[in-house]
């Protein structure tokens, strides 16, 4: 097994450090996939972390200047390795400045992923600062634990609205109730609602519109008015709104009527799904 | 061992007493105070062994007078308050005495600086300390919003009340608004860390910002690093107690080339282990000042010296480092200067200063051999300080724990400092800043010092 990769352009370091902190905020360790044109961090759902689950691939060539990887085989040329996500984060928050960042995986007291970060400095040669991350190497019979979740075959997609505006709202209802129904129809109408026996607060979004979907053969009889609904944790839902900081292109959300919520956002070339389980 | 550290220095005056002829003045007062353990008490000293300090400071001092209270706090939580002829010095010890700091701010950064120190007629004719020990946590409060008290301050005052134990801290603010803060004081003699920074043999000058620089690649959930170096190379990284924590713990590592340090002199290869926190105490502090950080050093278990010195002010932190028993046995070269180290320990314990001077002058010229730069360093060798440097091992007060001498069977460990009273001794005003190095490094030095104790 072997990987190294180099990042040059500071433009790509900012963003893959934009990256790497949104899944350090959404997940205290997590599953990094390598393959030899994508990475994935990926977050299966485990009752350890209620349910939630989180699936983040981005392409390699958009961020990477030099990218080589060797899997365990040449029929499985990937690579899987558990690995805190916050510690990644660090290493390269303070590389903001950096003429290069090379990571690469390296066995030194154990598996480490290992981030070479080349600093400009007063003096003729550079200041070099390594950062050693320990990772666990997953084994291929575990493999099966971290497959791509399919799309759930939801009731209704919807656009979200601007997220610094529902960061807020949840923020604030946040203070007064530990779960939100999260509710939306065919119409572009989205509410988030919470109810506790003294106060009732719904706040109401319009015209966002639905995504086409290629299949909708489920939604396409369903009434426009009607609304799915899901009750999630108010936490989970505003550690993925207050977390993110990929900057999304597109962000939609779909709801499978008192199931799951299954949040996208898009970025260029980063996509980043988040499954809230709701609550019975 | 917690309890005895707990009672304070003046205890271990007392104790220290027979052998500490000097000092006997002084400790008999500082059992006045102590016996009690009455705060009440103070104010029934007679007027004759309270000195009087008076000084004041415009807005922007007050910022810098701030900062060097909020460094000081994330050493220990009390404070010294230390007039001398040459200025404001506030002291630091932390409680298991791994960690000191002081901050000297001379008389030209106040306004207004009066002191006076009434002659003591009982023993000898020796000036005596204001010894004044107040907590952190009623000082740090005075100080909170820094950016605030700058815009807001125009004058601030510090002086002691004659007749009881208070230090009262003046704001006059702007409308005419005045905050008076009343801190009631213990009477207790202020340490120092004994530590000579002209016997280390490795000294690297370095701008606060790039020390910053350094540190923020670092976790703030790490405790503790280490500096390595060689002529060649610094290296600071993370230190990882166990084998085991390295599958858990980040490993960072961050070398640097010696051209950028604005001074580089290695003597003796080394890796030196001490805390972050301290030092991060020390850079917020430095942030400030343009002025550049001098870190003095010597072998693993020896303390390490960080120091800013400039017009307005003089910060030393001395903190101990781990001493790492079996590496420093097997590598031959180190062992053999540890040895030599050891045995002018030994000597400066017998306090013949005449001899010993030679025998040191020899010793850090050889260690100085392979300075890269020579320089204005070189002067701080000269035989008036050599000969300050002797003086108070006489009177030495020596507190350290005792983990740190007798669990050898520990792989590494903290050595504790040594700490001196700042001595009320006249000949002392003239360097009251040289500090004084010995390091509990072997079970003889403890046995042959007379005054040692081991708790």
């Amino acid at each position: 097994m072997r990987f190294r990769a180099k990042i040059v352009d500071l433009g790509c370091l900012n963003h893959f450090t934009r990256v790497s902190n949104t899944i350090s905020k959404l997940a205290k360790t997590c599953t990094l996939r390598l393959s030899p044109d994508k990475l994935y961090f990926i977050l299966s759902d485990k009752v350890a972390n209620g349910g939630v689950s989180m699936w983040c691939e981005l392409g390699q060539g958009n961020f990477f200047d030099e990218f080589q990887m060797e899997g365990v085989a040449a029929d499985h040329n990937e690579i899987y390795l558990e690995l805190t996500p916050e510690n990644l984060s660090r290493a390269l928050k303070t590389a903001q400045n950096a003429k290069t960042v090379k990571i690469k995986l390296t066995n030194k007291h154990c598996p480490c992923l290992t981030v070479a970060v080349e600093l400009p400095s007063l003096s003729s040669s550079s200041r070099i600062v390594t950062h050693d991350i320990p990772v666990g190497v997953i084994p291929r019979k575990l493999w099966t634990d971290f497959r791509e979740p399919t799309v759930p075959d939801f009731d209704v997609s919807i656009y979200l609205p601007v997220l610094k505006t529902m960061k807020s709202v949840v923020e604030r209802m946040k203070n007064i109730s530990n779960h939100v129904v999260i509710e939306a129809n065919l119409k572009g109408e989205m509410n988030l609602k919470i109810e506790t026996d003294l106060v009732c607060i719904t706040t109401h979004f319009k015209d966002l519109g639905n995504p086409l979907w290629a299949s909708e053969d489920a939604s396409q009889d369903r009434d426009s008015e009607n609304m799915a609904e899901a009750r999630i944790d108010i936490k989970k839902l505003l550690q993925f709104l207050a977390g993110q900081q990929v900057n999304p292109t597109k962000a939609l959300c779909n709801i499978v009527h008192n199931r799951i919520v299954h949040f996208i956002l898009l970025h260029e070339d980063v996509s980043l799904q988040y499954f809230i389980p709701a609550l019975s | 061992m917690a309890g005895s550290l707990g009672v304070g220095p003046a205890r271990k005056e007392r104790e220290a007493q027979g052998a500490s002829e000097h000092a006997r003045g002084v400790v008999a007062r500082a059992e006045e105070v102590f016996l009690g353990r009455d705060p009440g008490l103070c104010s029934e000293i007679p007027d004759r062994t309270l000195e009087k300090m008076n000084c004041e400071m415009g807005g922007h001092q007050v910022k810098v007078f701030g900062r060097a209270i909020h460094a000081l706090a994330r050493i220990s939580e009390e404070l010294w308050l230390d007039p001398t002829e040459r200025g404001l010095a506030l002291r630091s010890v932390n409680s298991c005495r791994s960690a000191y700091a002081s901050v000297l701010f001379p008389t030209s950064f106040f306004q207004l600086y009066q002191w006076s120190a009434t002659l003591q007629i009982c023993d000898s004719n020796m000036p005596l300390h204001l010894k004044c020990k107040l907590g952190m946590k009623s000082v740090l409060p005075i100080f909170r919003c820094l950016n605030i008290l700058e815009r807001n301050v125009e004058k601030c005052s510090i002086f002691t009340s004659a007749n009881t134990c208070r230090v009262i801290f003046q704001l006059f603010c702007k409308h005419g608004i005045i905050k008076t803060h009343n801190l009631s004081f213990q009477e207790s003699e202020p340490l120092q860390a004994v530590f000579a920074k002209n016997m280390c043999p490795n000294i690297l000058k370095v701008q606060s910002r790039l020390l910053a620089d350094i540190m923020i690649h670092f976790p703030l959930s790490q405790e503790e690093i280490t500096l390595a170096v060689t002529p060649m190379k610094v290296c600071f990284k993370s230190y990882i107690e166990d084998e085991i924590d390295f599958a858990k713990c980040m490993y960072t590592e961050m070398h640097l080339d010696p051209d950028e340090f604005d001074y580089f002199q290695i003597g003796v290869d080394t890796e030196v282990t001490f805390c972050l926190k301290e030092l991060r105490g020390l850079l917020a502090f430095s942030e400030a000042t343009i002025a550049p950080v001098s870190i003095y050093f010597d072998l693993s278990g020896k303390p390490v010296a960080f120091s800013i010195d400039e017009m307005v002010l003089e910060a030393t932190f001395v903190l101990a480092t781990l001493a790492d028993v079996q590496s420093s046995r097997s590598s031959p070269s180190s062992l053999c200067l540890s040895q030599r180290l050891k045995r002018s320990d030994l000597m400066k314990s017998k306090a013949d200063a005449g001899d010993d001077l030679t025998n040191t002058e020899k010793e850090s010229s050889t260690v100085r051999a392979a300075s890269k730069r020579p320089s204005r360093h070189e002067r701080q060798l000269d035989a008036t300080e050599l000969e300050s440097f002797y003086v108070p091992a006489v009177k030495r007060l020596d507190t350290h724990i005792a983990e740190a001498t007798e669990n050898y069977q520990v792989y590494s460990k903290f050595c504790s400092l040594f700490f001196g009273a700042v001595s009320p001794k006249q000949h002392d005003f003239n360097h009251p800043w040289i500090n004084l190095a010995t390091v509990s490094d072997s079970e003889e030095d403890v046995s042959n010092g007379p005054l040692s104790q081991v708790f």
